[in-house]
């Protein structure tokens, strides 16, 4: 029997259909933004001036925060950290490839330009969970929406700046040229988790398993992923424009507006359990102390969150 | 004000920018308020891979906040010793890249696990927190008044540090056997900390006498060791043959200061020791390639007719 939309089960009575879009919902939101951080913490004692220094690191923190918030929900269903981050098979990671993308050494264009990809795709996703219909989300949006906020300022002052420099024009566009088609996989769907299907195993594995329609008829998610992709479009494209870049996408964005089409994406796109060879290597980064030591439990200092 | 004016009213937090201090105080307090940005950045710059290789969440975020700190804390050190008027920021971060700026023995030595991230965030900074402690008396306002957060701040640092210590030192033997060997080639570097007895140290009987510096060498390393030897030990970590330390019959403790490596020491105080101009390099290649960030700030505050604006962060 489907639930309605505002009748999610409660945690402990969830059916299969219920628990593998839950599951599949919440990977992708919280490894989006433990991988996101993880890269960002690359520019801490490495940022242009202290100050930046100081901003990037409270993003990061920020960031490694939502994760935080989003795995934890993860628990409802018995996941631990351990299952999630550090002992978990890296193909099994949902993030998209935008946020695991190496940085090239100084480039500042790119975490500016990344963070604005990222927050504005962000905000939107979150205002689409303001109503889930599983409470713990829902009550989770509104504390990480009044820090995305700041974040989305802070990219957009530093944007506007480069973009008014001519030399630095040059290193944003050559960086949003390399990091469009990878910011458009945060609007793919996630491959079914290992073990929910047989599929587990191909690579790239079937995307089209119905789970991205399960999260919106249950009412998890209340916008598609479509919805969500042309939003986003109408936004970036006309700002990005103003600032003299130029967006790599087609179409004009008359009538029915841009849309997130497959020629437009990268060859990997994260969601579907495909990464960039970078991700291997941040993931064996991320998990030596944890395999150097031998342990087998992440060591938690804080409360849960409530 | 002449020398033995600001001599006989040497006392804590005596001057601020509002006096008219002679050449001497203000360059031996730049001097010292610059050593201690430095080190700042520079033990930022040596923690910085715990961050990524740290095995949970929690310390993760923990490990970056310490981070982002030490960065703030240069922040406000160059801002104290900018007010004397003697060097601005960019000149002291231009020295730090270049080879010239000096800062701490430990942040010479490279890290390279997990298990020694307590030497540093346990053992260094608590070594720090003691002569900070005393400089909250120091008798230049604006370094006084840093001190203030700064103190506050190490105090979670060196708790986060311990904790960290307790859970290797409780974990597997493996782990307990990589902590012991970790703290064993810190050991002696942390002792020297403190630097040379004071009969060796050259900058000592000046700073004291206009108050800068508030307590000797030898009663600093005194009151860490007095601290810090019971505190390795309750969480098992044995106490290194050498250096020999010397219980005296008042309960302070004795360094053989001969077991220790001086001429490494004064090597690293000149920057010259390998290792350390590795960090030194690879702090100085990492800033060069965002040159290019800071020439389009200034491009953009010149062509505004201002001052370069630090906002945008």
């Amino acid at each position: 029997m489907a639930a309605a939309p505002d009748e999610f089960s409660e945690p402990d009575d969830l059916d299969e259909r219920e628990r593998t879009a839950l599951e599949t919902l919440c990977k992708r939101l919280a490894d989006d933004e433990f991988v996101l951080a993880e890269r960002y913490t690359e520019w801490q004692v490495r940022a242009p001036t202290l100050e930046s220094d100081l901003a990037l690191a409270n993003n990061a923190q920020d960031e490694l925060g939502h994760a935080r918030l989003w795995y934890d929900v993860l628990g409802d269903l018995g996941f631990e950290e351990r299952d999630l981050i550090y002992e978990r098979d890296p193909d099994d990671f949902r993030h998209s490839t935008l946020v695991e993308r190496p940085f090239e050494d100084g480039n500042w264009a790119d975490p500016v330009l990344r963070s604005y990809l990222y927050d504005v795709a962000e905000e939107l996703r979150l205002e689409a969970l303001a109503d889930s219909s599983y409470p713990k989300i829902a009550d989770r949006v509104e504390k990480i929406r009044s820090e995305e906020g700041y974040h989305r300022e802070h990219a957009q002052n530093w944007l506007e700046r480069l973009a008014d420099d001519e030399e630095s024009r040059e290193r944003l566009q050559a960086t949003l040229d390399e990091l469009f088609a990878h910011a458009l996989t945060l609007f793919e769907p996630c491959a079914p988790p290992r073990g929910a299907n047989e599929a587990s195993g191909d690579k790239p594995r079937a995307v089209d398993s119905g789970i991205e329609a399960d999260i919106v008829d249950l009412g998890l998610r209340t916008a598609t992923l479509d919805e969500l992709g042309e939003e986003w479009l109408s936004i970036v494209v006309p700002y990005l424009e103003s600032l003299d870049l130029a967006v790599p996408i087609d179409g004009d964005g008359d009538d029915d507006g841009f849309e997130v089409t497959a020629a437009a994406l990268p060859d990997e796109r994260g969601r579907d359990g495909t990464h960039t060879d970078a991700w291997a290597e941040l993931y064996d980064e991320f998990t030596h102390t944890y395999r150097e030591l031998g342990r087998d439990e992440p060591t938690a200092i804080m409360d849960a969150p409530e | 004000m002449n020398i033995d004016t600001v001599k006989e009213r040497a006392g804590p937090r005596e001057f601020s920018p509002a006096d008219e201090l002679p050449r001497e105080y203000r360059e031996a307090a730049t001097r010292m308020i610059e050593f201690h940005a430095n080190s700042e950045i520079m033990g930022a710059y040596l923690e910085r891979p715990f961050i990524r290789q740290a095995p949970s969440i929690d310390r993760k975020l923990a490990f970056s906040a310490k981070v982002q700190d030490e960065i703030g804390h240069g922040q406000l050190l160059y801002r104290a010793a900018e007010s004397l008027g003697v060097k601005t920021r960019e000149e002291m971060l231009d020295d730090l890249a270049n080879g010239d700026g000096k800062f701490l023995n430990c942040f010479h030595y490279p890290m390279e696990s997990w298990v020694e991230t307590p030497m540093i965030a346990f053992f260094v900074d608590g070594a720090a927190m003691r002569r900070q402690a005393t400089l909250r008396r120091t008798s230049w306002e604006p370094y006084a008044h840093a001190m203030d957060k700064v103190c506050f701040e190490e105090g979670f640092h060196v708790k986060h540090g311990e904790d960290i210590l307790r859970e290797l030192m409780s974990g597997s033997k493996k782990e307990q056997q990589m902590t012991q060997e970790a703290f064993e080639e810190w050991w002696p570097r942390i002792i020297q900390f403190f630097g040379p007895t004071d009969d060796k140290s050259t900058h000592h009987d000046f700073a004291a006498s206009v108050g800068l510096k508030q307590q000797s060498n030898d009663d600093l390393r005194n009151a860490f060791l007095d601290q810090y030897i019971p505190k390795a030990r309750k969480y098992g970590l044995e106490i290194p043959d050498e250096p020999r330390i010397r219980e005296r019959d008042d309960g302070t403790y004795a360094v053989e200061e001969d077991d220790l490596n001086w001429d490494e020491f004064f090597t690293i105080a000149k920057n010259e020791f390998e290792p350390g101009l590795g960090q030194i390099n690879g702090r100085k290649t990492a800033q060069e390639a965002v040159d290019w960030v800071r020439e389009t700030i200034e491009r953009d505050a010149s062509a505004a007719g201002g001052h370069a604006p630090q906002a945008a962060d």
